[in-house]
Parts: structure tokens; C-alpha cells; sequence
């Protein structure tokens, strides 16, 4: 039932007006009317500057927004009966919004999203971030080019980062989702991303929008998905990240949104990537990476603090996630002071290898295994910040590779415990 | 049926474009003549137009098609005599259909006598009929039209060692029109016409009559001045006549043209045309509506006109760069097809041969407010040769049938003045007119009912029109209101079968009637009116309430 009722008839009805279209802009969006007017200027400018001859349409899907967001989103569409003086353009331009029935979601938004791209009959499609501050024209540019042009079905954003940014994708995601399934994809868990409509037709008919997760993370799950379904993936460089984007957000719900359903994908992915060795590039446009440098303070105090309240409040849950041998070493480095303290690589890929497999054969309830990762993953970055305190962008990029040969060099080990009965 | 007497006739007419040359030859010389054209009056007749447009018939050199007039008091030798063009005249009158000449008043040709007189002698009294300088510096500021061709708007004459002003080819010096000699000697000409019965005239490049320093030597005031002098007396001794005005221009530029209902009665509306195509090949009526909302009210008394193709390039001068690369792309990919700033091909090969977008286009021609104009053979969708030079690709003999020099002429194939089309697609086995009359279902038959149904009503001439803007923008909606009478217009741009809901509250109650079948569709209520299109159709609905 709720599959039948899930496109609302007034969404309809704007979506039979739209008709086909080329590119489709898909836009999620709640209450993001602070920067949400600046994007889908920028996202009109781009699509007039660099896809004038091309229908397009930008789709926003909105959670209940309350301070005028569609009301922004649908004001920039360009069409003859509100002409604008400001802008000129070939074609019509529809902005069309809908509201979901429910609580704020990525999933039903990007659901949404994909729905109307395939109504649409959408050749190449992207999904933006409504809450950039700094979003270009050419980040949409690039990573709708490769999949219009190059036949590419998954374009991921590569952006230019402080080297503190970004740290669970450098520590966790980009080295398990390599060593894993083979594809060197810096941002598996992706803000924004192009896809065609094949790949979009292809995800949204998969039966993974009703298993409880909410739609968590579903920009990780449509990433997985690309790679597993063999279609094309590229890496685009679309500019900075703003790190303001996610300040804020708490690690727990984070870590649900991203290790969680990686954790869980790999029982479903289990047959592909347990046979997948070594790891290959990804197609790349522009750099794969861009490290910034500038001085930033980081409460280094904080994090090896809460790493070690962690590993003493938490030792029953650990010793039925970790084997003894990495739980004792745990034991031992939450002993040593914030000057000798250092959380190795090894121990760290040990640790999220036997908490993934933990994850699979469910041994406690599973979101407890995921928040018992929080303090674990905080005495990580206190090393990973301490070893590239002084470092280069060089010396960064030896560190993270290392972290990924490491992650594919024990990937055995994961595979012997995955097996296992314990 | 002889002509009516009713003096806005233009604003009902529909206008059949003609050149004499490529009509009919009855003498057998390879050559269209006006006798050939008199034979052929009872084809234009059933056609069901109200006018023709004749293009120029002069005597000339023929450098550019007649456009480079040699004598404007006689015809060409090679169509006949002033007596073949007076029996064209009367036998068209007597069909109830008027005749509309070409009058090119801005230039004559190098050869004509006025032009040799002039250039004999800097002492010369017809010297000063044309524009001379000793140097080509005047005049900077202005746009060479030709640019394929001329580097310049000046020419060097070597008899009188001076250079002469002409703003198209340079075969073709402008007339001073400075000089009150060369004003009077061309009202002269138009009387001469007007007095043996020609219904109107279409008057060329009339933009660029007067010369000013410092401005772009187009539209200026005191060419506005001769217009309206040349009006006035038009209005004072000819009943019912009608000027024309080609103005390649922008509508804002164009409606002084009109000027209070005492310049023209009516002029081409450019900027429209490739618009039309434009919004066929987008899918989208943005660029239809919005031209037309550019588009100034003109006098009750005045008139545009409007038309799909005609024996020059689809002109592309009145679009943006990005608008006329598109259609470049769009429409003629094949760089041979390009002319100028425009696309010298004819309706139906620009449109693929696709029936269907024929019918939309010549729908909407029909149904926008103004007086349409049919190219001859684009009734029957005639092809084009685009290995002639210049424009003639699209100036290839009439097809009338499937015999010998496709019914033209009798004269060997390689006496024609132009070889006619040949190819399998468009060539005359395929495409012409008798076997077009034979088929119920031909684009002739289809031609000849649409123009029954829009000379049925005054509503598509004389109407106003207010755009309905359906959310779906594939769809062009428009009310034309005239009197008592309403008609709802609907064409759907896309190659794709449209739904569209169209507000009609304000007309609830009425129920629709298409009006090619005289079908009824259901009345109009408190709802959003829900339309179905196949591709590309359109419907006329007349509004009735009962």
C-alpha cells in the first residue's frame, strides 16, 4: 500500500507537466532555507551556462520544511507565464517540490529522487546538498558531465579538504570499502553524486526501502550498489568542502548512517567482495584529492579522554565484539598517557574488522555495536591527528595509503572471523 | 466571385508567394511566364487563398533573382508583356483574388539606366540619384547584410572613380532618397501599378532608405517620413490598396512601422518565424510566447504577417547567438545548407518530411494572430537542391505532375531555368500536385481544408489573442476572441503524446466544438479542462455556450 500511495497526485501532476527530461537536479531538502537559495541559484546557473540545449528539471524532495524552503526552491524555475528579466534561457526550466509524508529522511528523499527520475525519464542525474555555503556551478557541471557525456553511471565527488576533515572517511570508510570491494572510491558515503538513469531505475526497484533502516545512509547503500551492479563509476574533483556542513553532527548517528550500513551490506555483498583481492583505481576527472593544511585546533585532550573512559565503561561489550588479544591491547594502549598514546593501524583495522563480523552474526544487539565504535574510532583520530600534526599533504596521503594497504592486508583476517562460529 | 470590397481585406486574407519564373512556362522557353501563371489561377483558386504575392517581375539582369531591377515600368521579356501581367490580373480579380506586386524601392540595379546615367558623369543630373563618396568611410556604423558575399557597403565605381553606397550586393546602389527627384519618380512607379490594378505591394528592405552619419543607417525617422509620404498618397487617389513592409527587424523596431494606422498596413513579423521552429525542435513554447509577448499592439487597422518559409534563407538575424547556433545544430547541421545568417532550405526538408510537424507549423501559422503567407509548393511539400548557389535551392520549378519537366515546361530538361527536383524523397514522381489531388489524404487536400476552416471565421484575421499558460510548457494555448466569437487554440509541440488541464472557468458552461469535424468535446466546468494531444496535434475548438 504504502508503495502505491508513495508519489503524491499534485507530484504527479507537476512531474506529467515536466515530462522528459535530460538532466534531472534532485535536491533533499529540510528546512534548509538559510543557504537553500543560493544552491539552486547556483544550480540554475550551472544548468544555463553549461546544459542550456538540455531539458532540465530540479526535483526537491522536502521533509515538512517550515521557514519558506520550497518556496525557494520552486522560485528559480524559468518558464513564460512568470517570465524573469534577470535570466535568459532556451528553455523552460521546471523547480518543482514535494513534501513526503514522514519524519525527515534521506532515504524517502533520495527514494523520491529516483522515483522522478525514472517517471521523468532522466538521462543523467545528480543529487546536491542543500545546505552548502560555498557550492560552484562546475561541482554540478562535473558531476553530471561524465555521466552525459562519458556514459559514466556514478560520478562520486573528490573535494579539497582539510587534512582533519573528513577523518571517518579516511580511518574507516575509504580503506574498508577499497580493501573490501576492490574500488579505490574516496567518498562512498557521498553528499552529493551523479548517476544515470539506469543506475537509479536499477536501485530503486531493489526491495531495501522497507528493512527498518529509515533509508539511513542510503547515499553509502547507492554507492555499494553501483559497485556490485558493475556499472560505471568515476570520481569527479567538484571543489572545498565546506567542513561546516557536518559540524555538529553527533558521531553515534553518524556512524549509524555510514558503518552501520556498510556493516550491513557486507552480509548481503558477502559472495562479491569475499572473492575480491587487491584493490583498483578509480576513473578519476581532476585530482582525487586536494589537502589543506592550515593550522586547526583539535581537542586532542577530549579524545584520548574519551577513548579511555570508553574502554573502561565498556569492556562487557567489547570482550563479546573483540577477540581477547585485541581487547587486551586496547586494555593496554588506554593506559598510556596523551604523549605515548598511539592507536597502530593494525590494531585499528583488527578492531573494525572483528566488530564488522561481530555485526554480521549479531553476537549483541547490533546498534549497541555500532555506538561501542564511537570511542574506539576517537582514540583513532588522536593518533591519526597527532601523526599528521606536522605532516605535509604528502606525508597525509602516505599515512591514509597505508591505512588501506593495511585494511586489504589483513582482509583475511576478517574473511577467517566472517567464517567463523565463534 | 470578383474581389470584395471591404478595405482591412489583408486582415482576412491568406497570401499565396508566387515567383512568375518558377510558376509555369507556356511557351516552352524553359522559363515560368504570366501566361503560365494565368493557366494555373483555377489550381490557386481551389487552393482557397485570397491573395497572391507575386515577387519581382521586372526587367533585370537577374544577379539576385529579380531583386536588382533594371526598369520598373514593364515585365521582364522573359515572363511576357505588360498585357500577359494585366490578363493575369483581371482573371485573378475575377476569382476573387487579389494581386500583391513587389516594389523594390531602396535600390535598383548597376544596370539600370538611372545607375549608368549616374555614374557617366560627376555632372551628371541623375548624379545625385544614388549615394557617392570619394572615400568608403561613411557611414561606420553600419552592418553589412550580405556578409557572404560584400567586405563592404561601399562599392568602387571605376567609370566615375568614386565609391557608391549599397547595403546589399554591390550590383545593387541604393537610391538617394534625399534627393525629392528620386521620391516622386518612385511614387511615379507605384501609381504606374497601382493604376492598372494591383491590389498592393510588398515593399522591400524599406529599413534602409536614408543614410545618416553617426547612426546604423536603419530605421531612422526621415525613412519613416517617406513611408508615411508615400501612404498618404496611396490613401488619396487608390482605394483599398495595401503596403507591406519587409523589415527584417526586432517588433519594437518594427511597429514605427505602422505608425498611427498611416505607414504600413501591414509587415512581416521575422523574429516570429524561426522561433516556430525553434519551439518545435525544444519541445517548448518558451520561445513562441515570448516573442509575442515582445510583440507591441499595433493600430486596429494594421496587420502582421506571418509565414513558415519563403524564397530566402530562414533568416536567423532576429536570434540570439545561443538561439541561432541551436538552430544551426537543430536544422542545419550540413554547413551548405547555410546562407548568410540563416538556413536556405524549404518547409517540409527542414521538418524531415515529417507530416505531422507540417500540419502543427502550418496550424499555428493559421491560427496566430496575422495574415499567413503560403511559399508556393511547400502545399504539396516540395523539397530543395541545395547544390544551387545562393537561394535558388529553394526557387526550383512548380511540380504539377509526374510527366516531363514535372508538367513545368515542355522545353528540353537543360533549358530550364533550374533543374527541378529530382532526389527520391521530394523529387516530382513523388511530390506534385495531381497526384496529391488524387490522394483524399495528401498534404494538398489537407492544406485546402485548413484554409476553409480558417477563412471560415474572421476570428484567426481580425481576433485577439491571450495566451493560456498550462503548467505542461510542451503545450501553446491560446484564446483568439473576436466579437462574439472565441476559439480555443491547442497544439502540442512535443513528439509525445501531452495531457494538459487548461483553465476555461471564465468559460464555463460553453462546450467545445473542433473545427475540422464540427465534433463536440465535453463542456467546460469548475475543473481544470483536461486535454489529451498525440504528438504534435493540434486542435481548434470554437467556444459555444448552449
Amino acid at each position: 500500500m504504502e508503495d502505491e500511495t508513495f508519489l503524491t497526485d499534485d507530484f504527479l501532476r507537476q512531474l506529467i507537466n515536466v515530462g522528459e527530461v535530460d538532466i534531472l537536479v534532485g535536491l533533499p531538502t529540510h528546512n534548509n532555507a538559510r543557504t537553500v537559495g543560493s544552491v539552486v541559484h547556483t544550480i540554475r546557473t550551472c544548468i544555463l551556462r553549461n546544459f542550456p540545449r538540455e531539458r532540465a528539471v530540479i526535483i526537491n524532495a522536502d521533509g515538512g520544511s517550515r521557514d519558506g524552503t520550497t518556496e525557494l526552491v520552486t522560485g528559480i524555475s524559468i518558464g513564460d507565464s512568470r517570465p524573469t528579466s534577470d535570466v535568459y534561457a532556451l528553455r523552460t526550466l521546471h523547480s518543482i517540490s514535494t513534501r513526503y509524508a514522514s519524519t525527515p529522511r534521506s532515504g524517502v528523499a533520495l527514494r523520491t529522487i529516483l522515483a522522478a527520475a525514472e517517471l521523468l525519464r532522466a538521462k543523467a542525474c545528480v543529487v546536491m546538498s542543500p545546505d552548502s555555503e560555498n557550492i560552484q556551478p562546475e561541482w554540478i557541471s562535473n558531476l553530471l558531465r561524465p555521466i552525459y557525456y562519458d556514459g559514466f553511471d556514478l560520478v562520486s565527488p573528490t573535494y579539497r579538504r582539510h587534512k582533519f576533515d573528513g577523518l571517518l572517511m579516511t580511518n574507516l570508510l575509504y580503506p574498508m570499502v577499497r580493501a573490501l570491494y576492490g574500488v579505490r572510491l574516496r567518498e562512498a558515503y557521498m553528499p552529493e553524486f551523479g548517476f544515470s538513469g539506469r543506475l537509479g531505475n536499477q536501485f530503486l526497484g531493489q526491495n531495501t526501502w522497507n528493512d527498518g533502516t529509515e533509508g539511513n545512509g542510503v547515499e553509502l547503500r547507492f554507492a555499494l550498489a553501483a559497485i556490485t551492479g558493475k556499472y560505471r563509476i568515476c570520481q569527479s574533483f567538484i571543489g572545498e568542502k565546506d567542513p561546516t556542513e557536518r559540524r555538529g553532527a553527533d558521531l553515534v548517528p553518524t556512524l549509524r548512517q555510514t558503518v552501520g550500513v556498510l556493516f550491513s551490506a557486507l552480509e548481503s555483498d558477502f559472495s562479491q567482495w569475499s572473492s575480491v583481492t587487491g584493490s583498483q583505481a578509480v576513473p578519476t576527472q581532476g585530482t582525487d584529492q586536494e589537502i589543506l593544511l592550515n593550522p586547526l585546533r583539535v581537542n586532542r585532550k577530549r579524545l584520548h579522554e574519551m577513548f579511555s573512559i570508553g574502554v573502561a565503561q565498556l569492556e562487557s561489550v567489547f570482550q563479546s565484539i573483540l577477540s581477547p588479544s585485541t581487547l587486551a591491547e586496547l586494555h593496554r594502549i588506554s593506559t598510556l598517557g596523551e604523549e605515548a598514546f598511539r592507536y597502530p593501524a593494525e590494531l585499528w583495522v583488527r578492531t573494525v574488522y572483528e566488530f564488522a563480523s561481530s555485526y554480521q552474526k549479531s553476537i549483541i544487539n547490533r546498534d549497541h555495536i555500532i555506538q561501542a565504535l564511537a570511542p574506539l574510532f576517537r582514540g583513532r583520530v588522536f593518533t591519526f591527528v597527532v601523526e599528521n600534526r606536522n605532516g605535509s599533504a604528502q606525508d597525509v596521503v602516505n599515512n591514509v595509503e597505508s591505512l588501506c594497504v593495511e585494511f586489504e592486508r589483513l582482509k583475511p583476517y576478517l574473511l577467517e572471523r566472517w567464517k567463523s562460529r565463534e | 466571385m470578383p474581389v470584395d470590397k471591404d478595405t482591412l481585406w489583408y486582415k482576412d486574407a491568406i497570401i499565396y508567394q508566387v515567383h512568375v519564373r518558377t510558376f509555369h512556362d507556356s511557351n516552352g522557353d524553359g522559363i515560368g511566364d504570366f501566361q503560365g501563371l494565368e493557366q494555373k489561377l483555377d489550381y490557386i483558386q481551389e487552393l482557397g487563398v485570397s491573395a497572391i504575392w507575386l515577387m519581382p517581375f521586372f526587367p533585370s539582369p537577374l544577379r539576385d533573382d529579380g531583386y536588382d531591377i533594371a526598369d520598373y515600368n514593364t515585365v521582364h521579356s522573359s515572363y511576357g508583356t505588360l498585357d500577359d501581367f494585366q490578363k493575369v490580373l483581371e482573371s485573378a480579380h475575377k476569382r476573387g483574388i487579389r494581386i500583391i506586386i513587389e516594389m523594390v524601392l531602396n535600390h535598383t540595379s548597376d544596370q539600370h539606366p538611372w545607375f549608368q546615367e549616374a555614374r557617366s558623369s560627376q555632372n551628371n543630373p541623375r548624379r545625385d540619384w544614388y549615394v557617392w563618396s570619394d572615400t568608403d568611410s561613411g557611414y561606420k556604423g553600419t552592418r553589412i547584410i550580405f556578409l557572404d558575399t560584400e567586405k563592404s557597403n561601399w562599392a568602387w565605381d571605376p567609370t566615375s572613380k568614386s565609391f557608391y553606397w549599397h547595403r546589399f550586393f554591390s550590383h545593387q546602389p541604393d537610391l538617394n532618397y534625399d534627393n525629392p527627384a528620386v521620391r516622386e519618380q518612385m511614387w511615379n512607379v507605384m501609381k504606374f501599378w497601382l493604376e492598372m490594378g494591383v491590389d498592393g505591394f510588398r515593399l522591400d528592405a524599406i529599413p534602409y532608405l536614408v543614410e545618416r552619419e553617426g547612426t546604423n543607417c536603419e530605421n531612422l525617422p526621415e525613412t519613416h517620413n517617406i513611408l508615411k509620404d508615400l501612404r498618404r498618397r496611396l490613401e488619396e487617389n487608390f482605394e483599398g490598396r495595401m503596403l507591406l513592409a519587409e523589415a527584417n527587424q526586432w517588433p519594437a523596431d518594427l511597429r514605427p512601422y505602422f505608425g498611427d494606422g498611416d505607414e504600413f498596413h501591414m509587415a512581416f513579423h521575422f523574429p516570429l518565424m524561426p522561433r516556430m521552429f525553434m519551439g518545435l525542435k525544444l519541445e517548448d513554447r518558451k520561445p513562441i510566447t515570448e516573442i509575442l509577448r515582445q510583440t507591441p499592439e499595433i493600430p486596429p487597422s494594421c496587420q502582421w504577417s506571418l509565414f513558415l518559409r519563403n524564397h530566402d534563407e530562414l533568416t536567423l538575424e532576429m536570434v540570439t547567438d545561443m538561439e541561432r547556433d541551436y538552430m544551426y545544430d537543430m536544422y542545419a547541421q550540413n554547413k551548405t545548407m547555410r546562407l548568410n545568417l540563416g538556413i536556405r532550405r524549404r518547409l517540409a526538408p527542414l521538418l524531415n518530411n515529417d507530416r505531422r510537424r507540417i500540419e502543427l507549423l502550418n496550424g499555428m501559422l493559421m491560427s496566430m494572430p496575422g495574415t499567413p503567407i503560403i511559399y508556393y509548393g511547400d502545399e504539396i511539400g516540395m523539397g530543395d537542391n541545395i547544390t544551387l548557389g545562393d537561394r535558388n535551392g529553394v526557387r526550383t520549378p512548380m511540380q504539377w505532375n509526374g510527366g516531363w519537366n514535372a508538367g513545368f515546361s515542355t522545353a528540353d530538361p537543360e533549358r530550364l531555368y533550374a533543374p527541378i527536383i529530382h532526389d527520391p524523397v521530394y523529387g516530382y514522381p513523388a511530390v506534385n500536385v495531381v497526384s496529391q489531388g488524387e490522394s483524399e489524404h495528401s498534404l494538398l487536400h489537407w492544406m485546402q481544408r485548413i484554409i476553409a476552416v480558417r477563412r471560415s471565421t474572421k476570428v484567426f484575421g481580425r481576433g485577439t489573442i491571450q495566451f493560456l499558460y498550462p503548467a505542461n510548457h510542451r503545450i501553446l494555448a491560446y484564446l483568439r476572441q473576436f466579437g462574439k466569437e472565441t476559439v480555443l487554440v491547442v497544439n502540442n509541440l512535443s513528439s509525445t503524446a501531452q495531457a494538459v488541464e487548461l483553465d476555461l472557468r471564465r468559460y464555463k458552461g460553453n462546450i467545445l466544438i473542433e473545427m475540422f469535424g464540427d465534433n463536440i468535446f465535453p463542456r467546460v466546468g469548475e475543473l481544470p479542462y483536461l486535454l489529451t494531444l498525440g504528438p504534435y496535434q493540434f486542435y481548434w475548438f470554437r467556444l459555444r455556450r448552449v
